[in-house]
């Protein structure tokens, strides 16, 4: 039986609004592992409202990535099939799984930000061209001519405001794990995206580090940023607002 | 944006793509290399050609045609029109001094007009030089100083004269002479050095020079010239030898043409083959009176009748143009064919019809030499461009291991908003820029080598003994080379579209890659 984490959502800080600005309905996914079919994802639902911080908990393998992945527009869900209520991942009015390749690009560009456990920051530039990469991505050539110094200045900024001010021509290989993985927000930030989607985010780092990197986090989001944290990590998942439980590919409760 | 951005960031930062471009300028140079040399070797050969047959030709080939004086007051008379020269081409056979006879083309000529027409005066070879050639650098070209014997062969070559002490009144008195192609005597070998030594050798069976003793042909030797007259009616009369001394030889730099031409004096030629201006004389009356008083007894005039006007083969015409534009060489002929058809009118009947006579401009006369060459550039060229293809497919291979390296990336740029167009772009552009970087690299290369071929070539003689270029089998002293613009555009643009093929199997491949596995990619 599915559950609606969402209707039992409690509101904690007052950054944030009760509106949902995202709405999945009915996710599934399934994997073809060879000949076998694996179905990941059995009909989760969830809402995300404005502001809100919400974690997904979950073992490895329940499912959590493919969710934020799907919630991110980075995959797609399986299509509708016989009596089965086809899926859905409603943002601000618009369906998701209905919408062309080009909008679901543009939706990753401006509307949400991925934050990876392995950083996967491009090696070959700088801390500074990793951040404005996102906003090289948002427009055209001209466009970004245009602004370039507008870009810059704002990457500088927020470069600053998460401690790395003085690291901006170094190299990802000269960083820390948690220095990289400070880059890796500020390039999902620097579009100012609505959603802000990690996945593991300090899976990858020592506890001093992680905690650091989820200071961070809850900064963000009491400056109202919405976000979503996938962890398996209990403590992690306990500074969001609310906890969404993913087993066997159905959420739990939260 | 960020396809510029990571494009340069690829290209500085990497080994691999830098061997792609590599890759692309080798092929790159290579192709513009041969092209330039192919190309200089062609306009070399066509330049060589011409310089012995003028712009255009009209042709009446064996009997020939007569009136032709009028003809080339007509023809220089046109504002088009440089200057023409009356000329016989005619095939016989050259008695050598060393008893050889060979078969030749004899082209007899007046020198002077010759020259106006052609470059023949800067093709003799036997003439006083002031700076020896290129690898002369021991100065032993017999030519060079002031020599008194350079200046009087070149001086008699230009006329096809030999001058010699008349023996009755010692009177210097000018005697037809002929003027060989170098190679025609069999005597002159050229050296790696490029020019004739000036004493002559054999090359004897077991491959060894064995000196002869005498100068360019023996410095009073003679050869024998025998040619087969026609009447009117092209048939043929008899064999006419005649004996001619040597007056100096030439060097067009075609071997074809100097080894198989004789330029012999126009009037000495009309003599033998009867085209010379003739009288028919009135044979029905007596030609002595004879009577009983001897005193009365007298030969009796012939009376003329009428009078057979000399004859040539050819009339060749110079433009006033110093082009060498195929379209202007075709203009001229036009030109030519119009004055042809005036003049023809002006003596019907007695000179042949201008729809029959040939009117050839420079690359008709060339043709076959022009089309062979050609085709012998475009085969190799294919052949390099083929060889030029594995560029496409080693950028192809070096593109698919990057894609590979770096699919995390890719599905990094995808979560970040790439989408798959702007992802398959960032590597076709990788692949431009490889071809950029290939393709300037190989032009540099090219130019350098284009431009300094003859001193590369030379320093390989010298350091390993690698001629290559032998002129003794070319018969240029130089390699040529011509870097045509457009030829040079052409090239790049292949290896820059080379880049681009190699680039699109991968480029297509990381477009099509799933965002989500190319994250999880180890």
């Amino acid at each position: 039986m599915t559950a609606v984490a969402s209707s039992k959502s409690s509101i904690r800080t007052g950054a944030r609004s009760t509106e949902a600005i995202l709405h999945a309905t009915n996710l599934r996914k399934t994997y073809q592992l060879g000949r076998t079919k694996v179905p990941v994802l059995r009909g989760v639902e969830l809402s995300i409202c404005g502001g809100e911080s919400v974690a997904i908990l979950g073992a490895s393998g329940s499912g959590k990535s493919t969710l934020l992945h799907l919630l991110g527009g980075l995959d797609t869900v399986d299509r509708a099939s016989g009596s089965e209520p086809a899926s859905s991942i409603m943002f601000r009015g618009q369906d998701l799984t209905r919408v062309s390749v080009r909008k679901l690009d543009d939706y990753r560009r401006r509307r949400v930000g991925f934050v990876f456990q392995f950083y996967h920051l491009l090696p070959e530039l700088t801390v500074l061209q990793n951040v404005t990469i996102a906003a090289m991505t948002a427009m055209g050539t001209f466009e970004y001519w245009r602004k370039r110094g507008q870009i810059r200045s704002d990457a500088r900024e927020l470069l600053d405001r998460i401690g790395l001010s003085h690291r901006i021509a170094h190299r990802p290989a000269e960083l820390s794990g948690g220095e990289r993985q400070r880059v890796a927000i500020a390039r999902a930030l620097i579009n100012k995206p609505d959603l802000l989607l990690a996945d593991e985010p300090t899976g990858n780092l020592d506890r001093v580090t992680g905690g650091s990197i989820l200071d961070l986090f809850t900064r963000l989001h009491k400056e109202g940023q919405s976000m979503v944290i996938v962890t398996h990590d209990e403590t992690t998942a306990a500074r969001s607002d609310r906890v969404v439980r993913l087993v066997d590919g159905r959420v739990q409760g939260g | 944006m960020y396809q510029l951005l990571l494009t340069k960031r690829y290209l500085t930062s990497k080994i691999m793509p830098l061997l792609a471009a590599l890759a692309v300028a080798l092929c790159t140079a290579m192709v513009i290399v041969v092209w330039s040399v192919m190309g200089g070797f062609l306009v070399m050969l066509i330049n060589s050609g011409r310089t012995l047959s003028g712009d255009v030709s009209i042709s009446w080939p064996i009997t020939g045609f007569a009136h032709y004086e009028e003809l080339i007051k007509r023809l220089e008379a046109n504002p088009e029109i440089a200057a023409a020269a009356p000329v016989i081409e005619t095939y016989g056979l050259i008695g050598l001094p060393d008893g050889r006879t060979e078969t030749v083309s004899i082209k007899g000529i007046d020198g002077p007009s010759f020259s106006r027409v052609t470059g023949f005066e800067d093709t003799l070879y036997w003439r006083p030089i002031n700076t020896p050639t290129e690898k002369d650098t021991t100065r032993a070209d017999l030519r060079l100083g002031k020599h008194d014997l350079w200046k009087q062969l070149f001086e008699g070559g230009k006329r096809l004269v030999r001058t010699e002490v008349s023996k009755s009144d010692r009177k210097p008195i000018d005697r037809p002479a002929v003027v060989p192609g170098i190679s025609v005597s069999g005597f002159n070998f050229r050296e790696p050095w490029g020019f004739y030594p000036g004493l002559p050798f054999i090359r004897t069976t077991e491959g060894a020079k064995k000196p002869v003793d005498m100068f360019m042909l023996p410095v009073d030797g003679t050869v024998t010239l025998n040619v087969l007259p026609m009447d009117s009616k092209g048939r043929a009369i008899e064999m006419v030898a005649r004996t001619f001394p040597v007056a100096n030889e030439f060097h067009s730099g075609l071997y074809e043409i100097d080894h198989k031409t004789v330029f012999v004096q126009l009037g000495a030629l009309q003599d033998m083959l009867k085209m010379n201006r003739a009288e028919t004389i009135d044979r029905s009356g007596p030609t002595v009176v004879i009577s009983d008083d001897p005193s009365k007894e007298e030969f009796v005039t012939p009376v003329v009748v009428s009078e057979a006007p000399a004859r040539v083969t050819n009339v060749l015409v110079r433009s006033k143009r110093e082009s060498y534009d195929t379209a202007d060489a075709d203009r001229l002929a036009v030109v030519v064919a119009d004055i042809y058809r005036e003049f023809a009118e002006a003596h019907a009947g007695k000179v042949p019809e201008p729809s029959s006579i040939r009117i050839l401009t420079w690359v008709d006369q060339n043709r076959t030499m022009i089309t062979a060459v050609k085709k012998e550039t475009a085969l190799v060229l294919f052949i390099f461009c083929f060889v030029s293809l594995t560029a496409v497919f080693l950028v192809l291979a070096i593109f698919w291991a990057m894609v590979s390296e770096k699919t995390r990336d890719i599905g990094v740029l995808r979560a970040v908003g790439a989408s798959r167009s702007g992802v398959a772009g960032l590597w076709l552009l990788y692949g431009l820029a490889i071809g950029l970087v290939g393709s300037g690299i190989g032009f540099t290369l090219a130019y350098l080598v284009v431009t300094n071929i003859n001193g590369i070539h030379e320093w390989l003689g010298q350091k390993l003994n690698l001629y290559i270029w032998d002129p003794r089998v070319y018969y240029f002293t130089r390699i040529p080379s011509q870097l045509d613009p457009t030829h040079v555009v052409i090239v790049l643009c292949g290896g820059l579209l080379a880049s681009c093929l190699g680039a699109l199997w991968p480029a297509a491949r990381a477009a099509r890659m799933n965002p989500v596995q190319a994250l999880r990619f180890e």
